[in-house]
């Protein structure tokens, strides 16, 4: 490997990528209004729900939860449909809370009752937060009443507690998945393109026929996109601090070592993407096909326990779910060795593998 | 004019035996055997698809070949062969400098790719640019320039590590008229100056220039000889060059297939407003002039390059009635 050859690589990748507009505007623009209106979007999707609450005025309990679920600001209290049934089949309503017959007041006072819970499946992922939501507004309420005497404890067994996010902000959890999403996004993008740029040019040709090794070039055209990859991580870590207020409780050194990782993984999948594609445009297309299935199967979006055992395997092979794990673990946790050093050894072991792989089938002539 | 170039006895620059290259079931270069001589102007033509590009993307290293030898400088064939990749430098068909960075940056990367040191660089740049005339700035970037000035830059560079062959393919293909004449001026200083220069062209004009010139058809060597010994050898018996009167043409219709029958007649071809007669034998030309209608005249002419080029490169046209 030929130190001034890959410096030259460097300057020419910096220069080249730094000098066009729209590669610029990819690399720290795109990055920071997908953030902003994806971190938004989220935001608002837990805001606002509307709950429904079918009780007697006299069942104290029951509207003590309403009223207490209000205060959250999370739900906004409804004038109750007819039939709560229909309130949600029609999109008026996104909960709706229904009191036992004879109220959940007394029902408790015998020593033990349950209130039903409607939801709007249609959103999984709403219906589940909605549902934490309440069950934690519950669980306040009922601990509330022991704490003051009013009621003996309740039959019912206190869930986990929820720790790092008490009050469940979405956006806590959802901003680094974003994160890290763009992050592999804009990486493995550039650095395919940047291969397959020179395919389509032809000065791919004139690098092959030049006396160095085909290990130089691919870490020559690897080493470049990994310190924009670096680069752009304080750029899009800046709008999840400033604009979402989502706190960056580990240190420096940890989110640079994981993105290091990550990046030197996301990167060498571009070049592996290159070594198939011809041309930009299939590269391009071969990012997104791959862009689906990272993010699906990362757990930033799915909880990575819900799905089948096969499915799960297939997980261990996505950088982008030990980045998740990462991110989330050093901005909300701020970086528990337990979970440190084992994501960033898979994602060395990945980024190694991939290189391998890209480099096995990085062929030194155009047969 | 430049000293006579001329090739020089020893081993010779590129030595091909052999040489077959398949993609799938296309051959694309069919047992092709060639030598080239060192300071020697090597001339590759052939239509588009002969296998020019194929065969000289082997002997720079980039195509792995499927059956024969090839020696570059002395080196042979194998998979990243950096010994045959210095020998060589390579212009490509298609522009090779990257049009987003300087004159300065693209002469920078190069020679950090060809191992050539920040000291050298300066030196053999400034010594390039005034061989190539090449007087603009430096901090132009590429993509700005026009092509006759991008083509000086291109062939600067690939000539910035010194190699000993030169490999052009079409290093003139949308140039100018003036800025081709000037970049053949360059192409006879090298080869005098000793290096091998191997190029292809479509231009006949650029061909004459040629030491020697290889005809390539469908991946076959069809014919090798310098350009007067092509002519000789192809039209062994001249031409004779065929004109019309104002409106002769019109009064005798069916006079070329009269004429095609003849058995004296090899072919008759049309050129611009004439047409080039071959005889099959020189005892044929008086015959053939005096079959001619009237109106017609014919008289011998000396053969050019671009009645080799269509007599053995081109797909003969279809005759009526062959």
């Amino acid at each position: 490997m030929n130190l001034r050859v890959l410096i030259a690589f460097a300057r020419k990748e910096l220069v080249q990528t730094l000098r066009d507009r729209r590669m610029r505007s990819m690399l720290f623009i795109a990055p920071v209004i997908q953030l902003t209106l994806f971190g938004y979007a989220l935001h608002d999707e837990v805001r606002n729900i509307r709950l429904a609450v079918y009780a007697a005025p006299s069942d104290t309990l029951a509207w003590d939860i309403a009223r207490r679920a209000e205060g959250t600001g999370w739900f906004r209290l409804v004038r109750p449909p007819r039939s709560p049934y229909e309130g949600l089949a029609s999109g008026e309503l996104d909960a709706a809370l229904i009191a036992p017959p004879g109220g959940i007041t007394q029902a408790v006072g015998r020593g033990g009752g349950e209130m039903q819970l409607l939801l709007d499946g249609s959103n999984t992922t709403r219906a589940q937060g909605v549902a934490q939501y309440l069950d934690a507004v519950r669980r306040d309420v009922i601990q509330e009443r022991v704490d003051h005497g009013v009621a003996g404890p309740p039959a019912l067994t206190l869930a986990t507690r929820v720790l790092y996010n008490p009050t469940l902000e979405s956006k806590y959890f959802m901003v680094p998945g974003v994160l890290a999403m763009l992050l592999l996004m804009v990486t493995m993008t550039l650095t395919s393109s940047s291969i397959t740029r020179e395919k389509e040019l032809g000065t791919f040709e004139t690098l092959l026929a030049s006396p160095v090794g085909t290990g130089t070039i691919l870490v020559g055209k690897a080493l470049p996109y990994v310190l924009l990859g670096l680069a752009d991580l304080p750029i899009i870590l800046g709008v999840a601090y400033f604009v979402f207020g989502v706190p960056v409780r580990g240190t420096f050194w940890e989110l640079y070592v994981a993105t290091l990782a990550f990046v030197g993984c996301t990167v060498a999948l571009g070049i592996l993407l290159s070594t198939a594609a011809q041309n930009q445009q299939q590269a391009m297309l071969g990012s997104f096909l791959a862009l689906y299935p990272f993010q699906m199967l990362s757990g930033i979006i799915y909880p990575l326990d819900n799905m089948p055992k096969w499915l799960y395997w297939i997980t261990y092979f996505n950088p982008l779910r030990y980045f998740a794990v990462l991110i989330r673990n050093i901005l909300l946790k701020g970086g528990a060795p337990t979970l440190f050093w084992p994501n960033v050894g898979a994602l060395a072991l990945l980024a190694a593998v991939s290189l391998t792989v890209a480099w096995r089938r990085f062929k030194p002539t155009l047969n | 004019m430049s000293p006579a170039a001329g090739p020089v006895s020893g081993p010779p620059a590129v030595d091909v035996r052999g040489l077959t290259v398949r993609f799938g079931d296309f051959t694309a270069v069919d047992q092709v055997t060639f030598q080239v001589a060192r300071g020697e102007i090597f001339g590759f033509l052939g239509a588009n698809g002969a296998g020019k590009t194929t065969t000289i993307r082997v002997l720079c290293g980039l195509l792995r070949p499927t059956a024969g030898e090839i020696r570059v400088g002395g080196e042979s064939f194998h998979d990243d062969n950096h010994a045959l990749k210095s020998k060589s430098g390579y212009m490509s068909q298609k522009f090779t400098l990257y049009n987003d960075m300087t004159v300065a940056e693209n002469m920078a990367f190069k020679a950090a790719l060809r191992g050539v040191g920040d000291a050298e660089l300066k030196e053999r740049k400034e010594r390039l640019f005034r061989l190539v005339g090449f007087t603009h700035s430096e901090n132009a970037m590429v993509g700005s320039l026009p092509g006759g000035l991008k083509q000086q830059v291109s062939l600067a560079a690939a000539l910035l590590h010194e190699p000993e062959i030169i490999f052009l393919d079409e290093p003139t293909a949308g140039v100018a008229p003036e800025a081709r004449a000037r970049f053949w001026a360059i192409i006879r200083d090298l080869a005098a100056a000793g290096q091998t220069v191997f190029v292809t062209t479509h231009y006949m004009d650029e061909a004459e220039q040629c030491g020697r010139i290889a005809l390539m058809r469908d991946g076959k060597l069809v014919a090798l000889d310098s350009p007067e010994g092509l002519k000789r050898s192809t039209f062994p018996n001249g031409l004779l060059e065929v004109e019309g009167a104002e409106g002769a043409e019109g009064a005798e219709p069916g006079w070329e297939a009269r004429l095609r029958a003849l058995p004296g007649c090899v072919s008759l071809k049309p050129h611009g407003r004439r047409w080039h007669l071959e005889p099959a034998t020189k005892g044929d030309a008086p015959g053939l002039k005096a079959a001619l209608p009237a109106g017609f005249t014919a008289r011998d002419l000396t053969p050019s390059l671009e009645d080799v080029f269509l007599k053995v490169v081109e797909p003969p046209p279809v005759k009526a009635g062959a």
